[in-house]
């Protein structure tokens, strides 16, 4: 099922904003959404939230034959689905290009940078090796799916701990969690892949492009560095061509925006070994708000908030002050008035006077009538002055 | 900046007397259900075999032709049928048609030889009117059309054969499920209010400022770019909001419904339509009033 296409009027709404430098949601050219990093209960299973595109990522092991031409490195498979719970768009089980240059650019990332130490994943040299499977799934769609997923990956990997191994000549013993304390991967540094989105033929560049953002845009940048400034990976995609002070400029960013990234999964990881350690609770259903029926809870939503004080003062002088209630004699009819409510009479208790409710509130419009009038109704004479004609209350 | 609060409140339950009569009769079903435990009956679309009892896959009503039994669906994608009038928009341009979407399984074919040449002109498609395909309708484009055929895989075939189809100039864009659009005579109208609307059957709804002029040779081909009045703009920001309210609350889509909520939003502000509580007054009388119409 394909996605609506965009409208024209839509398009150009989108790039005339970009051209003013204003974004859908407000934020500034340079301003990544809000990154939620969590961990599950298991090892190396995380899910990253940035802004509404949620990413799950789950690192799993499995002693394997090494390759030939490598006897004495482990494997990294890495693998990421789109599934139509992401966006309507996705097809299952079908090839796009979206799916490849996400899939290849994972890789280029994480495998080429050689940010996990592959030698210290050999058991045996030239026969057993521990292959590392990274699944990324992606679990909602609103732009930027690469960033997510190398921010998750990387998060999972530095995450997930293997079980131990021992050695005895030609033996293997794998220690369950139980017996022996799992072991964390040996990570050199932190990759992290860093989107700039083109528009305008390459004039104007947005980071973080939300999904309406994503389908205007001409060109595409993914620079992947880590926090010592060492570029993993450059790739550009769409056709449009770059300057060199362009693409040195992007750079920058990136490296201060991997710099902030990168200790924000530290805190995280930081955060989530403090509570293992001190047996608190910890996984996803911890991290999750509780969704309380009581209660009502949106996310902040960013007002104006400039001249509120002078707005406010205006309104407030200009309406009227409000009228006064005055307790007056109640005009009912020419001739006929009604001062005050008068009280119940308090002779004869009847058996029935408990359960008479006591009306304290009387409009000034409606009249409340307590006689000892043994009519069914009181009717008030000329009653073209009056309004309504109300049952008395019995007593 | 002054914002806008609403508690949450309880939402009255609308049925009048006079719809109640009508649903005696439908047989609804739900995904999952048993319609019956006869073998006899053949099935048909939306339900399947589930241990020899004939079970509803989709949510909609029965309907029973002789020994055939099919469930149509209450909400689905637009399911095309010669004559219709749909709008829908340009996804591609390919040689000698152009795709359009208009909310259907599969994208709808506009061939070339369906539509009218400038200047009206009748001659066999050149290899150079294929080239100034693109000059006439791009992706992105709205089009007014009907259905001419129907491929064997459900795809549509549309045609613009008529003066009053083609491209789409200045309006709005309404989108509301196809279940709802009546099919009647006919699906243009010049509302007395002072905008013009389309109720394609599909779904999509287009309202447009009424036309000065009838220009005769343009065709579907001039589109107007003069600006559009503020009164007109008014007139057609308050009649998308009515057709918000009345898709929401499932009133059948046709000029008079569309007047008479027109008319019963008049006392409330363009904006104040799409509240809760106001949407229901508004609905309320106009199904009051379409139920004096037709009584």
């Amino acid at each position: 099922m394909r996605d609506i296409p965009l409208s024209n009027c839509e398009r150009r709404f989108l790039l005339k904003a970009i051209e003013e430098k204003k974004r859908l949601d407000g934020r500034q050219t340079y301003d990544y959404r809000n990154i939620k990093i969590t961990f599950g209960t298991d090892y190396g299973c995380c899910i990253v939230e940035l802004g509404r595109t949620r990413v799950l990522c789950q690192v799993s092991c499995e002693l394997v034959p090494p390759k030939d031409s490598r006897p004495t490195e482990g494997i990294m498979f890495f693998n990421l689905e789109l599934s139509p719970m992401a966006s309507p768009a996705f097809e299952p089980n079908r090839q796009s290009e979206l799916l490849v240059m996400l899939n290849r650019q994972l890789e280029r990332c994480l495998r080429n940078s050689k940010c996990i130490d592959t030698e210290s994943l050999c058991v045996v040299s030239g026969e057993k090796v521990w292959q590392i499977r990274v699944d990324v799934h992606v679990l909602n769609h609103d732009g930027n799916l690469m960033d997510a997923a190398s921010i998750a990956a990387i998060s999972a990997l530095s995450h997930f701990r293997r079980p131990d191994v021992a050695i005895q000549g030609r033996d293997i013993t794998v220690f369950s969690p139980e017996e022996r304390d799992p072991i964390p991967l040996s990570i050199y540094h932190m990759p992290i892949c860093v989107s700039f989105a083109f528009f305008l033929q390459g004039s104007y560049l947005l980071v973080d492009p939300c999904e309406r953002e994503e389908r205007v845009k001409d060109g595409l940048l993914v620079i992947a560095m880590n926090k010592h400034r060492e570029i993993c990976s450059i790739q550009s995609s769409g056709g449009i061509m770059l300057l060199k002070d362009q693409v040195l400029r992007c750079s920058k960013i990136a490296s201060v925006k991997v710099s902030e990234i990168t200790e924000l999964i530290n805190k995280a990881l930081e955060n989530d070994r403090k509570i293992r350690k001190e047996g608190g609770k910890f996984g996803f259903a911890e991290s999750m708000p509780k969704e309380r029926i009581t209660t009502l809870k949106r996310d902040e939503a960013p007002v104006e908030m400039t001249d509120v004080k002078e707005t406010a003062n205006e309104i407030v002088n200009r309406t009227e002050t409000p009228t006064e209630a005055v307790s007056s004699p109640v005009l009912v009819a020419m001739g006929t008035a009604q001062v005050g409510e008068g009280i119940v009479n308090s002779w004869g208790l009847d058996e029935d006077e408990e359960d008479e409710p006591q009306t304290e509130d009387t409009k000034t419009d409606e009249v409340l009538v307590i006689s000892d009038s043994e009519e069914e109704e009181v009717v008030i004479l000329n009653e073209e002055a009056q309004k309504s004609t109300k049952p008395s209350k019995q007593k | 900046m002054a914002v806008e609060m609403r508690l949450p409140a309880v939402h009255k339950h609308i049925s009048l007397a006079a719809s109640q009569s009508n649903q005696d009769d439908k047989h609804l079903v739900v995904p999952g259900d048993v319609i019956t435990s006869d073998t006899g009956f053949m099935r048909g679309h939306g339900t399947y075999m589930d241990e020899d009892r004939l079970t509803a896959s989709v949510a909609g009503e029965v309907e029973r032709v002789n020994k055939l039994i099919c469930v149509r669906p209450l909400k689905t994608r637009y399911n095309g049928e010669v004559g219709d009038v749909v709008i829908g928009r340009i996804t591609e341009v390919q040689q000698k048609r152009w795709k359009v979407e208009t909310n259907s399984r599969l994208d709808s074919v506009l061939l070339l030889s369906s539509v009218n040449l400038p200047g009206g002109e009748l001659r066999r498609r050149s290899a150079q009117d294929e080239l100034a395909m693109r000059d006439y309708l791009q992706e992105g484009d709205l089009i007014s059309a009907e259905v001419q055929s129907i491929f064997s895989d459900g795809a549509l075939s549309l045609h613009t054969r008529s003066l009053k189809y083609g491209k789409l100039g200045q309006g709005v864009l309404v989108f509301v499920s196809p279940s709802i659009v009546k099919r009647q005579k006919t699906h243009f109208h010049n509302l007395p209010c002072g905008a013009s609307i389309i109720l394609g059957n599909n779904g999509y709804v287009w309202l447009y400022p009424t036309p000065g002029q009838q220009d005769e040779e343009a065709g579907g081909y001039y589109t107007s770019m003069e600006p559009v009045s503020l009164s007109d703009r008014e007139v057609i920001s308050r009649l998308r909001n009515c057709l918000l309210a009345l898709a929401a609350h499932k009133v059948l889509l046709y000029d008079t419904s569309v007047l008479y909520c027109y008319e019963a939003s008049l006392p409330q502000q363009i904006k104040d339509i799409l509240k809760p509580e106001i949407m229901e007054e508004i609905i309320l009388e106009t199904r009051q009033r379409l139920v004096e119409h037709e009584g």
